[in-house]
């Protein structure tokens, strides 16, 4: 590709020296979470213990299980589910909803444990 | 300036590459630095690209003919909107505005998600770094916007068709709906990558998936529009290979938004959705790759595109990496839950998916046909209009019927007698219509009646879902009626949302099953004061007129339209001949009567030296309904989206116990 | 990993086998337009289509009693085959196009009643 020779060497300069503060600019940024941290002591990226992942699953189940009563409850509501089918269904529903939350609870956030000692200590 | 065009798409291409190699990397070890610092480089290359895209836009606006894409795609008497939006009228402008709108919504989807989701954004920023590197490294290696020439005097020009405000809108909007779809493919792959079978992820994406979708369902039925009008032979979808490339992954990723409600809801089908993902993605890449490369049509051996073999590549890479991937995590992904019955809500959803699928799959193999068909008997062969008309009845049909069935089915296992009961009325009122629609003459088309009487059952349905909810709405609530109706479709915007879009489907069909069906067509030669009649019409010549525009010639023929005996005014149907671009182009003329929702559509073919004018008259019925329709969806879809702030309130409550346990 | 599996997934295997079959066998009974260039015609007698590009001057018009008459070139070579084309004229033809025509050989001239100009750089097709 023949350049344009008419057009000002001004340009090409500019658009160099814009393109080279680009690349700068660009290296600049993404280095920044290094330069903002020289040594991380935790550089390690949050994952997920089993226990959490446990739980978040059980949480995940009860949400589930009350969506599905809300929307059973709509449904009936709005004649879609006769009487004798949302009596059926809506037992076997809230059971295992109630059983999902009572799986919780021994899982509830050990951050409470540890204050609790301390003033049962205290 | 295009030096510092080039610059940019450099600095891109090494950002994005940086953020797939490093964001790999970082997610694989776990290192957060690292990942925080290959988000940034995402980031960064919006800001990149953002720039290669304003240089371009200068010089399309300054008319810079020394950059050979200016040069070839505009010309200086081109309106200042169209030389605009020249900039995805050819391949570069085209690769570089699906680059601009991935990285933009790729950013902008990891920052508003980077909270919420711990586990697979370190996995999601590579994967958009790597699928934005492959559009990257195309435009600094193989097709690039910048390259240079000596300036000619005056450009090219833009392709006379192409100089209509639908497709000023209709590229954008098509992308924003195909590189739309990146985003659930990368957080599926994501989650599947990282291991984790949290369903955060899918509620977190699923407006960007219903944004997606609406952009590419409307700019589908701008297309069609456009051609209507443009085009303008008289009908709105050709089955072209063009058409299809959109068409296929809008109907995969129309399966996928119905089978991940019940992935939500019921934790099942996970597979199966993490293959839908995948294939619309994998149907958007390759409905680019037909739109820009002409491989199709290259059968007719037109100068191959230098893009099409790394398009296929490409694709094939997508398609191996996903289906590895979803090989690896199958244990995970396999469900717990089964399916109960064969007449639950979910096995509805289900037959929606293969139906969707099923028809996705025969269009693609009617656009594929002619390569398979060199390959094993040495002629290429083509499919037509019967092929695809035949499939789309075939399967239309019972999707519609679906539509109307399955929001009447409930979940888990509904017995047929409930069933059959919630459908009493919408089927009695189907049959009615049915009758007199065959009663009036419609019985010509027995499958667009068959069509109609479905029509009639799921809007029958949809409205009686209305009239039930705000009934149940006003008896807890009390208050007005109007008042229970808009509190009952705030309260459950999916579900009322979902209805609007399908009434909107219905709509469709209706326009469609009309014109399709029962319209009328008529030609032959007028001399001046001659009449030809179709349907209810008269049409009289009354003479042809000439006038001057700013790049074209125009001949018209003047008409005047009777009705009945009753005037109706005069159409201008004629062609224009532009000077820069040496063309001649059809302007037909359309008289729209909304009405009865149908067209009277005029094409002057030929103007002959002794003054007489051949035209082509027809009477297409209720198509008017089929742009309705996508106005109506468009609305439908807003109501699914909007943001409700119950249910985010709910999903903060969930995210902060969670989140609790991660600060002990 | 499934002890009892579920019949629903085998209805669904076998529905989407089904659709699957269908349209391969409707495809390959009904066939398609086999898609020629100018120097494959010459044996074919029923229905095709021919893409070419559009050489030397087109004469007559499409409405008319001869209608148009246009000569097209093999896109990659020399053959060439003599066109008539009764119907509506799509935007973008004119010399130098390539285009398709669809219709059969008669008498060492090809009757079209159908043709679409395509547009490589630009990426929409005409029809009429």
């Amino acid at each position: 590709m023949r350049r344009e020779r008419s057009r000002a060497p001004e340009m090409d300069v500019l658009a160099v020296a814009l393109g080279a503060l680009l690349a700068v600019a660009a290296v600049a940024f993404v280095a920044r979470p290094f330069l903002a941290e020289p040594d991380a002591e935790d550089d390690r990226l949050a994952g997920r213990t089993s226990a959490e992942q446990e739980r978040l699953e059980l949480l995940e189940r009860r949400d589930r299980a009350l969506g599905a009563l809300k929307e059973l409850e709509f449904d009936h509501r709005t004649g879609k589910i006769a009487d004798a089918d949302y009596e059926a269904s809506v037992g076997p529903l809230r059971r295992e909803a109630a059983e999902a939350m009572r799986a919780l609870e021994p899982l509830a956030p050990p951050a409470r444990a540890p204050v609790e000692k301390v003033d049962a200590r205290a | 300036m295009p030096g510092l065009g080039s610059a940019a798409l450099v600095v891109a291409f090494g950002l994005v590459a940086y953020a797939a190699v490093a964001g790999g990397y970082a997610a694989h070890r776990g290192r957060r630095r690292l990942l925080e610092s290959a988000t940034n480089a995402l980031f960064a290359s919006f800001a990149s690209v953002l720039l290669a895209a304003l240089v371009l836009l200068a010089a399309l606006a300054r008319h810079d003919f020394s950059f050979a894409y200016v040069a070839s795609h505009t010309s200086r008497e081109l309106p200042l909107g169209y030389t605009l939006a020249s900039f995805w009228s050819g391949q570069e402008g085209s690769l570089l505005l699906w680059l601009l709108v991935l990285t933009g919504i790729g950013s902008a989807a990891v920052a508003l998600n980077r909270r919420l989701i711990r586990t697979v954004i370190p996995w999601t920023v590579p994967i958009l770094g790597a699928i934005a590197s492959f559009f990257a490294l195309l435009l600094v290696f193989v097709a690039s916007p910048f390259a240079t020439q000596v300036a000619p005097a005056d450009g090219a020009g833009m392709n006379p068709s192409l100089q209509n405000p639908y497709m000023l809108a209709h590229p954008p909007l098509l992308y924003l709906g195909y590189v739309g779809l990146t985003i659930p493919f990368a957080f599926a792959m994501g989650a599947l990558a990282s291991g984790r079978a949290d369903e955060r992820w899918i509620i977190a994406t699923r407006r960007w998936t219903l944004a997606s979708w609406t952009f590419l369902g409307f700019a589908i039925l701008l297309g069609a529009k456009w051609a209507y009008e443009e085009v303008g032979w008289g009908g709105w979808y050709a089955w072209d290979p063009v058409e299809n490339a959109a068409l296929m992954p809008w109907l995969v990723a129309t399966a996928y938004l119905h089978s991940v409600m019940v992935q939500e809801k019921k934790n099942m089908l996970r597979v199966w959705n993490a293959v839908l993902v995948a294939g619309a993605f994998c149907l958007s890449l390759f409905g680019t790759f037909l739109t820009r490369s002409g491989v199709i049509n290259s059968i007719h051996s037109f100068t191959q595109s230098s893009i099409g073999a790394w398009f296929l590549g490409f694709i094939a890479v997508v398609a191996a990496v996903s289906t590895a991937l979803i090989i690896y995590r199958l244990p995970l992904l396999r469900s717990r839950t089964r399916l109960e019955s064969l007449v639950s809500r979910e096995a509805a959803f289900l037959y929606n998916n293969l139906f969707l699928v099923a028809f996705a799959l025969t269009v693609l193999w009617g656009v594929i046909y002619p390569l398979v068909s060199v390959a094993v008997r040495g002629v290429a062969e083509t499919v037509g209009a019967p092929y695809y008309d035949f499939f789309a009845v075939a399967f239309g049909l019972p999707l519609v019927l679906l539509m109307g069935i399955g929001p009447l089915v409930a979940w888990r296992r509904a017995s047929l007698r409930a069933v059959g009961r919630s459908l009493l009325w919408p089927a009695g009122a189907a049959l009615i219509v049915g009758i007199l629609l065959l009663l009036a003459g419609a019985g010509s088309s027995p499958a667009g009646l068959v069509g109609y009487t479905f029509a009639a059952f799921v809007l029958a349905a949809i409205a009686l879902e209305f009239v039930r909810g705000t009934r149940a709405r006003h008896a807890l609530g009390g208050g007005s009626w109007p008042a229970a109706f808009t509190s009952l479709v705030g309260r459950n915007r999916r579900r009322y949302g979902g209805y609007v879009v399908h009434a909107a489907i219905v709509l469709l069909l209706v326009g469609a099953v009309g014109i399709g069906g029962f319209g009328t067509t008529q030609e032959g030669k007028l001399t001046q004061g001659q009449s030809v009649e179709v349907g209810d019409y008269t049409l009289t010549y009354l003479g042809s007129e000439q006038r001057r525009a700013a790049n074209s010639q125009e001949l018209r023929a003047r008409l005047a339209v009777s009705r009945g005996g009753e005037d109706l005014g005069t159409v201008l149907a004629g062609k224009n001949r532009y000077f820069a671009e040496q063309q001649t182009s059809n302007e037909v003329a359309i008289r729209s009567d909304w009405l009865r929702a149908e067209d009277l559509f005029v094409i002057a073919d030929q103007f002959n030296p002794d003054g007489s004018v051949f035209v082509k008259v027809i009477v297409n019925p209720l198509v008017n309904l089929i742009w309705l329709a996508g106005l109506l969806f468009v609305a439908g879809a807003l109501i699914t989206l909007w943001p409700d702030a119950r249910e985010q309130r709910r999903l903060a409550r969930r995210f902060d116990e969670e989140g609790a346990l991660a600060r002990a | 990993m499934a002890r009892r599996r579920s019949p629903a997934r085998l209805v669904i295997a076998l529905s989407v086998a089904a659709a699957l079959a269908i349209f391969l066998v409707y495809t390959a009974l009904a066939g398609g337009t086999p898609s020629l260039r100018p120097s494959q015609v010459a044996g074919h007698d029923g229905r095709v289509s021919v893409a070419g590009k559009v050489v030397g001057q087109p004469s007559g018009t499409a409405r008319g009693p001869e209608g148009l008459r246009f000569t097209i070139k093999d896109v990659q070579g020399t053959a060439t085959l003599p066109v008539v084309y009764r119907g509506s004229v799509p935007d973008l033809f004119k010399t130098g196009r390539d285009v398709s025509v669809e219709g059969s050989l008669q008498n060492g001239v090809f009757v079209a009643d159908k043709l679409v100009t395509k547009c490589p750089s630009k990426y929409t097709n005409k029809q009429s």
